[in-house]
């Protein structure tokens, strides 16, 4: 006998012979944001598991239509708020297709874009160390993680003033030059890496109890991962190399070296390993663009619509027009439609603009990476353990800022 | 409290020590929402360390749990489980609205999202920022230990 | 921050997608609802494995309204190198729905995800989908009346707003007799009862000497201060003297 949640908030367990109706959140110390999971368990086994989302909807795509080009890059930046800088980079991408300078982006930003945002996936994939770790009781984990996390936060604070939301990244290039003394730090960040993966990979990597708890949990073959539209760490771990950076590279992506890790059980102890050696992957990025680090400018030249050097505002009438301009009231993106994916540390993240001609976009729509890895758990779920429960959302690695947007 | 001098043992009022107690050992709630939930949990990470201030474990269940920071903006169909939860917390109990979200709504002044968990909510201590740095934080919670210490909405005999 | 409620400044293109510039993003079609879910096999049966999102635009004044927005990938399942992915084919598809037939076949049977990306498109927009399992709200609450992301819908909600804005809540620990430091609330008491007594906050010294010299004192006015005398005749109440939010 099934039961069909028909309201959101349960107010009753409901015990039937030997299946009980469990909610799991919104509220939960595991449920790695406002997720509920109505679950049916028969025993300890989960026979049905209806995931229930919409707790954190902030209408930050309507908020984004009623701002400018330029303001809307802070409310989208708040959807994936792990990795902030993967979602400013998505959208600003997609305003310099549909502006047409996408081809203009001096080499230096498009670097230091890349820098950032592969800082941003080790953090981001930081925190999921951290958490999922801390769910299955490994606590140290979570204590090593989120120092290296804090180093690279402090990178983000450096260059662009904020911790978590830098709005760093502008339309046109980058907001200001890199500040002198970034490098040194970077070289520390660097430097601490190593030892520290390994002292991270040490705690978990061949821990018996990790092991059992996370080896043929959730499995997911190829086809299915396909069919329930899965992107990221989730489809790597299941066989299929589908990286957004190499099948269809942005930003500078083609000029670095670096692999796609795969594997091939699907389960997620395959996720935990792929995503391991993403965060490698990531420093190996990092190495490069530090060392090819070019010089020149960080905007586009047009001051139409990237705001020109404050220095020039002082002595010239016309960067102080554009300056004015630009900010009062933004510019005019020719009318389109455009969709720009980036690999985000979820998966594809891709933002579908429309514009009609005016200041503001017409539509923000997300590709939400995380909604569709997280729609998956009423599969995947279905057989396992309710302790397994926990394993398989951390293993999926959603964020509920993009799942609900 | 005194001590009495030569002798081996304080002198005090049950008021004062039953603060001092609950002063020193705030138990928070996790009620993380976005991404003032990230900054929360750097607070409890090594380099900001809020158990030095006696936050020693987060409670999941607001049966156990002192203070609920409201971390994070909160959306419509998340208010009244927020006001659920704070209802089932025991007396004495503390709310830190976390954030500009949590405060007024934040960047997010539209359809989705309460413009202030003190609409529902009776909040202590506000903290600004978007995020707030988990130093934000840790000084609110000075703030509600402040608050606790001298009595008024968080002492022993408080009603809600 | 621009008025949420003006309506955008030189709006032009009625048909966005009509004008497009040339981005090489994906191979784009237009389809109406009635061949959706024959173009929608066709393509999974060629080799088109993922359905990437399901999405809607409300393009209001335009015959059709709106658009259901498809975004397809082709990967083989057994690509398990980056060689082997290669560079994978993007279609577009875009169905043209009216505001009057707000109808469209369910992509479910085809691909599974497209359950809760459709169930977000029937949420915020009230496109339906027919043959879908459980299409009812999934961001807004149950008993929520109106499709937020359609382009009439007001960006703060309806006028039957369920939480009002308050006043900006001044929770002043002096009011609520916690204080949260022992000197600041000492200062803000004499504040208080200086105030109080003169009527006037301290700091307005020429003010006060000139409405207690029985002159007006011209700069305040041409200031737009209110007058020493008005200030004085107005009561202190910390609770509603706040910067009410308009």
């Amino acid at each position: 006998m099934s039961v069909l949640p028909d309201s959101i908030a349960m107010d009753v367990v409901e015990h039937t012979n030997n299946r009980m109706v469990l909610s799991m959140g919104p509220q939960h110390p595991s449920t790695h944001g406002v997720l509920q999971v109505i679950t049916e368990i028969e025993g300890e086994v989960i026979t049905k598991a209806e995931p229930e989302i919409g707790y954190l909807h902030t209408g930050i795509e309507k908020s984004a239509e009623n701002l400018f080009w330029t303001q809307a890059s802070t409310v989208i930046e708040r959807m994936d708020y792990l990795s902030p800088l993967s979602n400013a980079m998505a959208y600003i991408l997609a305003v310099e297709q549909l502006l047409g300078v996408s081809a203009e982006i001096p080499e230096r930003a498009q670097q230091v874009r890349v820098l950032l945002c592969e800082l941003s996936r080790i953090a981001s994939h930081c925190v999921w160390l951290g958490t999922g770790g801390i769910d299955l009781g490994a606590i140290s984990t979570f204590f090593y993680s989120f120092d290296l996390r804090e180093r690279i936060l402090d990178l983000n604070e450096f260059a662009g003033g904020a911790r978590m939301h830098p709005n760093y990244l502008r339309i046109g290039g980058l907001n200001g030059d890199l500040p002198t003394g970034f490098l040194d730090k970077l070289d520390i960040v660097i430097d601490m890496y190593e030892p520290r993966m390994r002292e991270m990979r040490n705690l978990l990597q061949k821990n018996p109890i990790f092991q059992d708890r996370t080896i043929d949990v959730g499995i997911l073959t190829a086809e299915e991962s396909l069919a329930w539209g899965i992107t990221g760490p989730t489809l790597r771990a299941a066989g299929v190399a589908y990286d957004v950076r190499k099948a269809f590279p942005y930003s500078g992506y083609e000029n670095y070296e670096f692999d796609v890790p795969t594997r091939t059980e699907g389960d997620a102890y395959a996720r935990f390993l792929v995503r391991l050696d993403e965060m490698d992957e990531a420093m190996r990025i990092i190495r490069q663009i530090r060392k090819n680090l070019v010089g020149g400018p960080v905007t586009v030249a047009d001051t139409k619509f990237s705001t020109p050097p404050k220095e020039t505002i002082a002595l010239s009438m016309e960067a102080l027009i554009h300056h004015f301009k630009i900010v009062s009231e933004s510019f005019r993106v020719p009318p389109g439609d455009v969709y720009q994916p980036v690999e985000g540390p979820r998966g594809e993240l891709g933002y579908y603009l429309v514009s009609n001609g005016d200041n503001r976009p017409w539509r923000v729509r997300t590709r939400p990476a995380s909604l569709y890895n997280l729609q998956v758990l009423k599969k995947i779920a279905v057989g396992e353990l309710i302790a397994d429960m926990v394993v398989m959302i951390g293993s999926l690695d959603p964020v509920f800022g993009e799942v609900d947007r | 409290m005194e001590i009495i001098p030569g002798q081996q043992f304080l002198l005090g009022k049950v008021d004062d020590v039953a603060r001092w107690a609950q002063a020193s050992s705030v138990w928070p709630l996790t009620m993380g929402l976005a991404c003032c939930a990230i900054e929360m949990m750097t607070a409890t990470a090594p380099e900001y360390d809020i158990a030095r201030l006696g936050s020693e474990v987060f409670r999941a269940s607001p049966r156990q749990a002192d203070l609920m920071i409201v971390s994070g903006r909160v959306a419509r169909k998340m208010a009244p489980i927020i006001k659920r939860l704070y209802d089932q917390m025991a007396d004495p109990k503390w709310v830190i609205s976390m954030g500009a979200c949590a405060s007024s709504g934040g960047v997010f002044d539209n359809y989705a999202i309460v413009q202030g968990v003190d609409t529902i909510i009776p909040v202590d201590v506000y903290v600004p920022g978007c995020p707030p740095t988990p130093d934000g934080l840790l000084y609110a919670v000075n703030l509600i230990q402040q608050q606790i210490r001298q009595g008024g909405r968080g002492g022993i005999l408080a009603r809600a | 921050m621009p008025s949420s409620q003006a309506p955008p400044i030189g709006a032009t293109a009625l048909d966005p997608t009509a004008l497009r510039p040339p981005i090489d993003d994906a191979a784009i079609e237009r389809i109406t609802p009635a061949d959706l879910l024959a173009r929608l096999s066709a393509l999974k049966a060629s080799g088109y494995t993922m359905l990437l999102d399901v999405g809607a635009v409300d393009y209001l004044e335009r015959i059709p309204r709106y658009d259901v927005v498809y975004h397809l990938l082709n990967i083989a399942a057994d690509a398990a190198t980056v060689g082997a992915v290669g560079k994978p084919r993007r279609v577009r598809l875009l169905v043209g729905v009216p505001h009057d037939a707000l109808e469209v076949p369910s992509a479910v049977d085809l691909w599974p995800n497209a359950n809760w990306p459709e169930r977000e498109v029937f949420d915020l927009f009230g496109i339906r989908f027919s043959g879908h399992p459980d299409l009812r709200r999934i961001q807004m609450p149950d008993d929520w009346e109106g499709h937020p992301l359609r382009k009439d819908y007001p960006l703060r909600g309806p006028a039957t707003e369920m939480t009002p804005r308050p006043a900006f809540a001044l929770k002043s620990n002096v009011a609520a007799g916690t204080p949260a430091s022992g000197k600041t609330a000492a200062a803000l008491q004499r504040q208080i009862a200086a105030a109080r007594a003169g009527g006037i906050a301290p700091a307005a010294h020429e003010a006060v000497a000139a409405a207690q010299s029985g002159t007006t004192s011209s700069s305040a006015t041409t200031a737009g201060i209110a007058s020493a005398k008005e200030l004085a005749e107005r009561p202190i109440n910390l609770k509603t003297d706040s910067n009410e939010k308009s």
